[in-house]
């Protein structure tokens, strides 16, 4: 139904992965043969009930968890053949990763929350701290960057995180549950920045969560359940991003 | 490079405390119990590192000062023979029974009778040349501070040594004896004073100036060949005094009691400095986790763990430092004899920061909870 004006590239893909979970003599398979594709410059939500198997597909596309069977290609690499030390490089090169809980150290100003990751990809202090600068201006935070998570609100505490993952360039964004912390305003304002920031730097972004409200904010929904996806749409109007678009 | 272990450290300093703490009270309490051995013990070399000798000549395997027989006086022919000697003077060192008149028992005494003059060599560091003159006198004797009490008697009085009136002429200090009480004497007192028909007069040491006191190992070893002249043997100053001590820490099992509690410090010290490390890994357990999904090497965090261990040892270090340095003091203005020397405060800094180290890597363990997938719910 909706033509993109840009061709679309698949940057990540499964296929037919399986996964199942051991806890003494119970076997839950959580996903059996899944297989999809996911593609740059654009939000995709998985959406489905909870215990359906959304975080750890997440885990799966983003090289946090290996598979049972199936293959996952990543960019140009088949995550499944890569070692640990491997893996790591990989995510610091390529990958962002926003959680439901903020994991920010209470140590540190939100400007050094983000520097941080930055100085392990080799960045020196300057760059890294213009960087830094320049991610959570982008996530609207501008006037904040010198507080600590005690003096933040939930909702800034979520852009710091992702700011965080933001200033690495990652052409790969995960969020897991990004909004389950957060009031709705809150949650909706983070939400908007995931989409622009696929939309502004053609980042392959990957949102899982349950909340159904979350739906009408994404280009495509894959709805999943009982680890498989039910239906795969294109969200034909996306609206407009909530926070000032990029002259 | 944002300093995340320090920052933590500073904003957290509650819950790091007891890790300081711990730190800091074991390098203090080794430093303390090293000072205080070493200066007791170093009460047993008193002879040797009061006076100006390079070199002691002495009875053949003598270990400690206080275990001397008497020599040869031929052996002095011997020693002046060697033209890097610059002086030999003569020493006696005698056990003797006291007796004041408050006649409370007797006292057990070393008596060291020494060359008076002004330019002798022993005592020279212990004794001023006004003090060391007074020694001229007939049954002159001088004995420490710190022990005038128990001796019962008062500058200008009199008392019993071996049977044989001597009178106290002076008070030193710093002149505290191992396991007894130091007088000083002239050589002619001391000999009136020795009842062993065994030793005639002789002198229980002969210590010696050099020309050059670095050249005191090599004198040494030159003089020690020679048997021509009865049986002797040559120490430097410094080596019999180390002998010396050595001998009174290793027979009264001080040395032993010395690594033991070492050993215990330590151990209590790293289980409590590594619980307390354990916990702060534990409490940033999801934002080192985070850190790794984001590509930070499980290497990398550890680093940062154990620069955390090594902030905790420095500071901990630090309070032992200026509480230890307060102690010391104290314990100086009170005669207490307490010393301390480089290699014994190396010793205590490396004990401290080695604790802090092992708790460090044992902190390190914890870090495979950091597992990023744990984040994902
Ligand atoms: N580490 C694990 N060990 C055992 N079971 C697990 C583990 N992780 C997830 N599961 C199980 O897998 C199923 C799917 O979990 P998850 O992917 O977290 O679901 P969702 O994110 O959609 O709520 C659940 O039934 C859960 O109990
Ligand atoms: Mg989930």
């Amino acid at each position: 139904m909706n033509a993109s004006a840009h061709p679309s590239v698949v940057t990540l893909r499964a296929e037919n992965v399986a996964k199942a979970f051991v806890s003494g003599r119970l076997r839950t398979q959580v996903l059996d043969g899944l297989s999809l594709s996911i593609e740059a410059g654009e939000l995709t939500l998985i959406s489905g009930p909870s215990g359906c198997g959304k975080s750890t597909l997440l885990a799966i596309l983003s090289g946090l968890q290996n598979v049972d069977a199936g293959r996952v290609l990543a960019l140009d690499s088949e995550l499944g053949q890569l070692d640990r030390g491997q893996l790591e490089g990989f995510r610091l090169r390529h990958t962002g990763f926003v959680f439901q809980g903020f994991n920010l150290f209470p140590a540190l100003n939100a400007r050094e929350q983000v520097e941080l990751p930055l100085h392990y990809l080799g960045l020196s202090r300057e760059r890294a701290r213009a960087r830094a600068v320049h991610s959570l201006e982008e996530v609207g935070l501008a006037r904040r960057m010198g507080l600590k998570p005690a003096e933040l609100s939930g909702g800034e505490k979520q852009r710091v995180a992702i700011a965080r993952a933001l200033a690495k360039r990652p052409q790969l964004l995960f969020a897991d549950e990004p909004t389950s912390a957060l009031d709705a305003a809150s949650g909706q304002t983070i939400i908007d920045i995931l989409h622009r920031i696929a939309r502004t730097h053609g980042t392959t972004v990957l949102c899982v969560s349950h909340d159904p409200r979350l739906i009408g904010h994404a280009d495509r929904v894959l709805a999943m359940e009982d680890g498989r996806i039910l239906s795969d749409r294109r969200v034909s109007a996306s609206p407009a991003p909530h926070l000032g678009t990029p002259s | 490079m944002v300093a995340l272990a320090r920052k933590t450290l500073v904003h957290e300093w509650r819950r790091f405390l007891p890790a300081i703490l711990a730190v800091g009270f074991a390098g203090l309490l080794q430093l303390l119990q090293a000072a205080l051995v070493l200066g007791i013990f170093g009460s047993a070399s008193v002879y040797i590192t009061g006076s100006a000798a390079d070199l002691w000549i002495g009875y053949p395997g003598t270990q400690s000062v206080n275990l001397g027989r008497a020599i040869d006086p031929n052996v002095e022919a011997r020693v002046l023979m060697d033209p890097a000697v610059a002086k030999v003077e003569p020493f006696i060192w005698l056990d003797a029974d006291w007796r004041g008149h408050a006649d409370t028992g007797g006292e057990s005494v070393f008596v060291s009778g020494i060359d008076p003059q002004s330019a002798g060599l022993m005592f020279a560091h212990a004794l001023p040349p006004a003090l060391r003159a007074r020694l001229e006198e007939p049954d002159a004797v001088i004995v420490d501070r710190a022990d005038i009490d128990k001796l019962g008697v008062a500058i200008g009085g009199t008392a019993a040594i071996n049977g044989h009136t001597v009178r106290v002429v002076g008070v030193s200090s710093g002149l505290r004896a191992l396991g007894g009480v130091n007088v000083v004497s002239s050589l002619a007192t001391a000999r009136e004073l020795d009842t062993d028909p065994a030793d005639g007069g002789r002198p229980t040491y002969w210590v010696a100036s050099l020309r050059d006191p670095a050249q005191a190992g090599a004198v040494a070893a030159r003089l020690r060949g020679d048997g021509a002249f009865g049986p002797y043997e040559v120490w430097t100053a410094q080596g019999f005094a180390r002998r010396s001590v050595l001998y009174w820490m290793l027979d009264t099992g001080a040395g032993a009691g010395v690594l033991f509690l070492a050993g215990i410090v330590f151990l209590v010290g790293a289980v409590i400095t590594s619980q307390t490390l354990v916990a702060a890994v534990a409490g940033s357990v999801r934002e080192y986790a985070t850190l790794n999904a984001l590509g930070v090497g499980v290497g990398a965090l550890r680093w940062v763990v154990l620069e955390q261990a090594f902030w905790v040892g420095a500071l901990g270090l630090l309070g032992a430092t200026v509480l230890g340095a307060v102690l010391l003091a104290l314990a100086r203005g009170q005669d207490v004899p307490v010393v301390l020397d480089i290699p014994v405060t190396l010793a205590c800094v490396v004990l401290a920061m080695g604790l802090a180290g092992v708790s460090g890597l044992a902190a390190i363990r914890s870090l495979r909870r950091a597992d990023p997938a744990s984040l994902l719910r």
